[in-house]
């Protein structure tokens, strides 16, 4: 619980918490505005699809640098050695500081949420499970991203690798790893679309986007063809636990293998 | 005389515990056959257990809660008059039975002149359906299907077979197998329909000279699919979120000669999608915000697209299965405002850019081959793809348009999100210690 609360006060004294919010609200409340024009019934899911297709590219990166970051900064400031020469070992603190990282955002973050929803009453007619599934999206997109940059931060030695490390992260997700998906997309058939299919999921972008998209009933799997059902082998709900799963689980070991205690300005 | 009192009690418990089960339909079916032509029916705030068949000129009038409930064995209303009208009354359960040659409905109509009005229709194979019946009124009809994955099990919103001249307005169709199916059926018009969550919106087949006005198609599958149906007339319609790996706004398929004026394809898989068509005139439509703005078959020929917007869409317009011939991007020297998409100059400021916008892209062939690629349209990687393949592969000209619009003018949003942006900057700045105190207890100023 401590690391909870000291988590939550480093971060309101810096400013990426803040920063990060501050955009995040600052696009919610742009696209609201934006789709005053659009119908009463079904204008939510469009706004739905709207915030996430702008706020994708924000909350990767944002929550990269504040894992990252907090991370670092016990290094810097020495807390991380006295911490790790009590009883704990690096996993202990890790998961700690993770437990801490993820409340620390997701509570601003789920707040906003809701009170953005009460926002979006005035405008739409609400569905609250497609407002859960996006809340479900954002939430698992944050976690993740926020484990990644944990990661970046244990390994990381100095700011300048943070900020490279983080940046290629990302630039991976976004553009990389579609891009070798697209170049072996020709070759793709029947036999071989399930080993297509995992590599697709790999990638929480893509993942979080399906299981949006078909969980808010916007995107419709129906009249699929049989390369499309190979492909689509299991529910969106499943590839985006897999996915999770596959992440945090490598985040954390790649934190606790290559750990380095020490950090420099 | 205690045995008489004895049989009367079991008699009279008899009737209040089995009461005869067609009773309410017999009893509702014999009103109506009562009834003088053109006298008018008022029901109550009941459930009338159905069939009926209306076979006079009559009126029926529900209220807020009349039901005709069908016995699931037929349709529920069968109108074989002309002239008759159905007014504020909630029609359901017909027979949802496929082996047979009957197609089921909750008021299938045979005759002709009859107007139907604020119906309620649920659990019926078909909503309504119009079998060679000409000249009906269907206005302020809400017809709720099985939902978007049933499709075989279930028919049409409102179906329309070998029928003219209909009007079929302000109607709201959510979750059948097609909203409206026109089926060898001309001249009819459409206004203001509210279609959802099926598979076609609108299915048009073999179907000419309709109108179909200001009407609006969300979350369906296809919005609109026009098969083999000529000279219709597309105006102000909506296709909004028509959203799957198959999905677009309107398909045009072997249809020709057909208007599309004025429409909106706003976040469709395809917002226009043209497969052997010819000399169909897209003109005046927002197409924006789709994964592809227009998809055009080789196999469609002299297609106009004069005075669209065409802007934010990934791919604004791709060609496939080779290099259509004589489709237009301009007509009498008007081309499509592209939007963002393109930059433009218009230096002698007549509306009209300065040079042509010729749109060259690989991806057509990716398109073409492989279907998984539409599943990249939202990665950011797709440029990248393709400026890499621009170097190393043979590009294809997609459209040339030789008469480009200038792009209308920035919007007043521009200037709301600039205040915004001032206004967390500032409290970024000046105001996050105030914000630190607020929010923390330990956060003051250092």
């Amino acid at each position: 619980m401590h690391y909870i609360w000291k988590e939550w006060k480093e971060n309101i004294r810096g400013k990426g918490l803040w920063l990060a919010l501050s955009i995040i609200v600052l696009i919610s409340i742009s696209i609201l505005f934006r789709s005053t024009a659009l119908s009463f019934d079904k204008g939510f899911y469009v706004l739905l699809i709207n915030l996430f297709d702008t706020i994708i590219y924000f909350i990767p990166i944002l929550c990269l640098f504040i894992g990252a970051f907090s991370i670092f900064q016990e290094k810097e400031q020495k807390t991380l050695i006295m911490l790790l020469t009590k009883k704990d070992s690096y996993a202990s603190f890790l998961l700690r500081k993770s437990l801490g990282l993820y409340t620390v955002v997701l509570v601003p973050i789920l707040a906003w949420f809701f009170i953005y929803l009460l926002l979006i009453k005035f405008n739409f007619e609400l569905d609250i499970k497609a407002y859960f599934i996006f809340i479900l999206a954002i939430a698992a997109m944050s976690l993740l991203f926020l484990q990644m940059g944990a990661a970046i931060g244990s390994f990381s030695t100095s700011r300048m690798q943070i900020i490279g490390y983080t940046i290629f992260v990302w630039f991976y997700f976004f553009f990389l790893h579609d891009f070798i998906l697209l170049s072996f997309l020709p070759d793709v058939t029947h036999e071989n679309v399930r080993l297509f299919s995992i590599g697709y999921f790999l990638n929480p972008l893509q993942t979080v986007r399906m299981f949006l998209e078909t969980g808010t009933g916007v995107y419709s799997m129906g009249h699929m063809s049989r390369l499309l059902q190979a492909f689509m082998w299991t529910k969106p709900a499943f590839f985006l636990l897999g996915n999770l799963l596959f992440w945090m689980i490598t985040s954390i070991a790649t934190a606790i293998i290559f750990h380095r205690k020490e950090g420099f300005e | 005389m205690k045995k008489l009192l004895l049989f009367l009690f079991i008699f009279s418990i008899t009737l209040v515990v089995f009461p005869e089960k067609n009773s309410a339909a017999e009893n509702l079916q014999a009103t109506i056959d009562s009834l003088e032509e053109g006298a008018v029916l008022k029901l109550e705030d009941k459930t009338y257990e159905g069939n009926i068949v209306i076979s006079k000129p009559v009126t029926i009038l529900g209220s807020a809660k009349t039901v005709i409930k069908g016995d699931g064995k037929d349709n529920v209303i069968s109108i074989k008059a002309p002239g008759v009208t159905l007014k504020k009354l909630t029609v359901t359960n017909s027979s949802m039975n496929r082996n047979s040659a009957e197609e089921y409905a909750g008021i299938k109509i045979h005759t002709n002149g009859n107007v139907v009005e604020h119906i309620k229709i649920t659990d019926s194979f078909h909503g309504i359906y119009l079998s060679q019946a000409h000249n009906n009124k269907i206005n302020n009809v809400v017809i709720k299907g099985m939902g978007k994955g049933e499709i075989a099990a279930q028919g049409n919103g409102i179906h329309v077979y070998y029928s003219n001249d209909n009007n079929l307005s302000h109607n709201s169709i959510e979750g059948t197998r097609d909203g409206m199916f026109f089926d060898y059926a001309n001249n009819n018009e459409s206004y203001e329909n509210n279609i959802s969550d099926t598979r076609y919106g609108l299915h048009y087949m073999y179907s000419d000279e309709n109108i179909f006005k200001n009407n609006t198609f969300t979350m369906n599958t296809g919005g609109a699919a026009v098969m083999n149906s000529n000279r219709l007339l597309l105006e102000g319609n909506h296709f909004i979120v028509n959203y799957g790996n198959q999905s677009f706004g309107l398909l045009l398929l072997q249809a020709n000669d057909n208007l599309i004026k004025n429409n909106t394809f706003y976040m469709n898989q395809r917002g226009i999608y043209i497969d052997q068509a010819t000399r169909n005139s897209i003109q005046g439509n927002k197409i924006s915000q789709n994964q592809i703005g227009i998809e055009l078959w080789a196999s469609s020929n002299e297609q106009i697209f004069t005075e669209n917007l065409i802007t934010e869409n990934t791919i604004p317009a791709v060609t496939i299965g080779g290099s259509g011939e004589n489709n237009f991007w301009s007509h009498e020297d008007k081309g499509n405002d592209w939007g963002t998409s393109f930059p433009l100059t218009d230096l002698n400021q007549n509306g009209i850019g300065d040079f042509p916008i010729t749109y060259q892209s690989s991806l057509y062939q990716l398109l073409e081959d492989q279907e998984l690629s539409y599943l990249f349209l939202k990665s950011p990687a797709l440029g990248i793809y393709e400026k890499m393949n621009a170097a190393l592969v043979d590009e294809k000209v997609m459209f040339n348009d030789p008469h480009p619009l200038a792009a209308a003018k920035g919007n007043t949003n521009l200037i709301l999100i600039a205040a915004l942006g001032l206004t967390a900057v500032l409290i970024l700045l000046k105001g996050r210690h105030l914000l630190c105190i607020t929010f923390g207890r330990n956060g003051r100023k250092t």
